[in-house]
């Protein structure tokens, strides 16, 4: 789980005026926008995609804000501690991934939502083969993920209120969900859209702010190069601490994978104006490449520092971003960095929020033939269902909340990628191959996973669940659409063919 | 290159990553050459979904092509290289704007240069390759036709 041992052990370093001041700063902003933006919702339309109403500069900076959760400042930065150059492997293809999903799925998700009124992913996906069975399956794996992943977040914001306000960890927690909620419930992804663009900017300015500290402290890169490999030979290879096969397989997984993300492709629903996706992969990697300096730096200075003598090993990897931030920078800075995990975790859980309320009132409906009236009214109700059996999974035991925070990525990846990413641009796709790869994916990652969570089975090294899963769905994929090949041509409607031909 | 060799490139791909996988199953663990199937099927599907993705009516046009290839041949390339160097990542390691050789190579080239690159070539090449202000209007028109 997110480290805050050092916080909790040490909390009268934390509780400085300025970093209160300023985490406290930042939750009043949040709670302007939410404000502002719960006088703009009016409808279902306004609720789950923000009135199709976004600009370019806030839709691409809010995407980075919700794809990079609290792990991108504690979690991440702790793995590049322990493992070295492999734990880069997680974030290594995002200088490619932004601009391949601007290829394979903005334009398509803009112009079919435009087209047919959509506003959920599984909506694309039952859209693209006539198929209510695809959309409840993909709203159902959607679903199962987002309540694993709000559990994991509310567990690690409730951690630092609790290290940053003395709340204690139960009402931490509360606290992280009652602020995320109010916005959320009030006014939908439109307060979130909002919220993320700030908390974005949050994250963004603390990351190269702190990257800049991470410079001085070690020497610069060669600085940092040269105190690891005096006394490790490994930790600074292509594949760090891990076997070539590991780090590929993150490779994998995390390149391919993030054409499976819905809290992100959900929001291409959202641009006002479908011309200015051109900038998209620019404003996107550009954001995205300045807030993960955070993640590659301060896990190798904090090496490096260990390697050279002038700090104890820390007790825990995650205790890095905490150690650096408060031995190396000044106050104002720290409480940038900690305003921006909160950042991070809420900006990554208001998503979620929103497209879990939107699979419970929109999609599961759909998929059995029914319409919900007043969707509005129903979306901010299952806001709060889903907020508050997140927030009772979050209080249980640790090792449980970190399981069910741990499969999400590779769970959206399996079920998603093949019959969105690959469906909306092949025509030869078919129904069946759609929920036959969705149904692999999801039984594959859930059983998988629960397997190796109780030690029941492990995989070989090298081979991990979310990789084989993402892997064994694609190939079902392929496969059943090819064995049903004759009836690709009726599933398709015309609209829909138009769209793919665009 | 057409929407099939795209689908063909992304099969393979993933042939080449399941060939890796299953010699992780093999006694002993995976022999070091199963890294190749991974470091190979990974660029592969990879530049193929780019290919896939920026398909208009069957075809790949000419910027997306040359963007496919290139991310196949860098991700490709960087990984093997890293593959077939010798390691030297010790005191004596030469360093490479910071980083030892086969790190740099790796760091640079895949999670940098692509960076500079394709977001430009996106860009420069959507009125053409992929939106243009008629395409969106044939497509609205289409669209309000068919409600019609």
């Amino acid at each position: 789980m997110t480290g805050w041992h050092l916080l909790q052990a040490a909390p009268a370093v934390v509780r400085q005026p300025v970093i209160i001041g300023i985490a406290a700063l930042y939750f009043v902003v949040v709670a302007a926008i939410g404000v502002w933006a719960s006088r703009r919702t009016r409808s279902a339309r306004d609720f789950f995609v923000a009135g199709k109403g976004i600009g370019i500069v806030t839709l691409a900076i809010a995407a980075m804000a919700s794809t990079l959760s609290g792990f991108a400042f504690i979690g991440g930065p702790g793995l590049v501690y322990t493992a070295g150059t492999g734990a880069v492997f997680i974030v290594l293809s995002a200088s490619i991934t932004n601009t391949m999903g601007a290829w394979v799925l903005a334009k398509r998700m803009r112009l079919l939502g435009e087209a047919r009124g959509l506003m959920t992913v599984p909506d694309a996906i039952g859209a693209r083969f006539r198929s209510p069975a695809a959309q409840g399956l993909s709203a159902v794996a959607i679903l199962v993920a987002v309540v694993g992943y709000m559990a994991t977040n509310f567990l690690a914001l409730g951690l630092v209120i609790d290290a940053m306000f003395g709340t204690g960890l139960t009402f931490g927690i509360w606290l992280a969900m009652l602020v995320t909620l109010s916005y959320t419930m009030t006014g939908g992804i439109l307060a979130g859209v909002y919220t993320d663009l700030f908390e974005g900017l949050v994250k963004t300015a603390a990351s190269v702010t702190v990257f800049w500290f991470v410079w001085r402290a070690g020497g610069g890169m060669e600085g940092i190069s040269r105190a690891i490999t005096a006394v490790d030979a490994t930790f600074l290879g292509p594949w760090g601490k891990m076997p070539a096969l590991s780090a590929l397989s993150l490779f994998f997984v995390f390149g391919m994978g993030a054409l499976g993300q819905p809290h992100v492709a959900h929001k291409f629903y959202m641009l006002r104006n479908p011309r200015q996706l051109k900038w998209y992969p620019l404003l996107m990697s550009g954001a995205m490449a300045l807030t993960l300096l955070l993640y590659v730096g301060v896990g190798l200075v904090m090496r490096a520092k260990v390697a050279g003598g002038a700090l104890p090993p820390l007790v825990r990897a995650d205790d890095a971003t905490p150690a650096f931030v408060l031995g190396f920078t000044p106050g104002a800075v720290a409480g940038l960095v900690f305003a921006g995990v909160i950042a991070a975790g809420m900006s990554t859980v208001n998503s979620f929020m929103n497209i879990g309320a939107a699979a419970l009132t929109h999609d599961l409906p759909r998929a059995f033939g029914r319409r919900v009236g007043e969707e509005l009214r129903w979306g901010r109700a299952w806001t709060l269902v889903l907020s508050l059996a997140a927030v009772l999974l979050a209080q249980l035991p640790g090792t449980l909340v970190a399981f069910l925070g741990i499969f999400g990525y590779g769970l959206f990846a399996a079920t998603l990628v093949p019959s969105l990413a690959i469906g909306l641009n092949w025509q030869g796709a078919t129904r069946e191959g759609a929920v036959a790869s969705i149904a692999t994916g999801l039984t594959l990652t859930l059983g998988l996973e629960t397997l190796a969570f109780f030690k029941a089975f492990a995989l070989p090294t090298g081979v991990t669940v979310s990789g084989l899963a993402l892997l064994l769905s694609l190939l079902v994929f392929f496969a059943v659409s090819w064995a049903t090949r004759a009836r690709a041509a009726s599933q398709l409607d015309a609209d829909v063919r138009m769209v793919m031909d665009a | 290159m057409t929407t099939r060799s795209a689908l063909a490139g992304l099969v393979l791909s993933c042939t080449a990553i399941s060939a890796a996988y299953l010699l992780a199953f093999l006694p002993g663990g995976a022999p070091p050459w199963a890294a190749w199937g991974l470091a190979l099927g990974s660029a592969g599907a990879l530049a193929s979904m780019i290919a896939l993705g920026a398909a208009r009516g069957g075809r790949v046009r000419p910027v997306a092509l040359a963007a496919s290839v290139f991310v196949f041949l860098l991700v490709g390339g960087a990984f093997g290289a890293a593959l077939l160097l010798p390691a030297n990542e010790g005191p004596s390691a030469v360093l490479v704007l910071g980083l030892p050789l086969r790190t740099a190579i790796v760091l640079y080239g895949i999670g940098v240069v692509p960076m500079l690159v394709l977001p430009l070539a996106y860009a420069l090449s959507f009125d053409r390759e992929t939106l243009s202000d008629d395409d969106l209007e044939r497509i609205r028109r289409a669209t309000r036709e068919g409600d019609a």
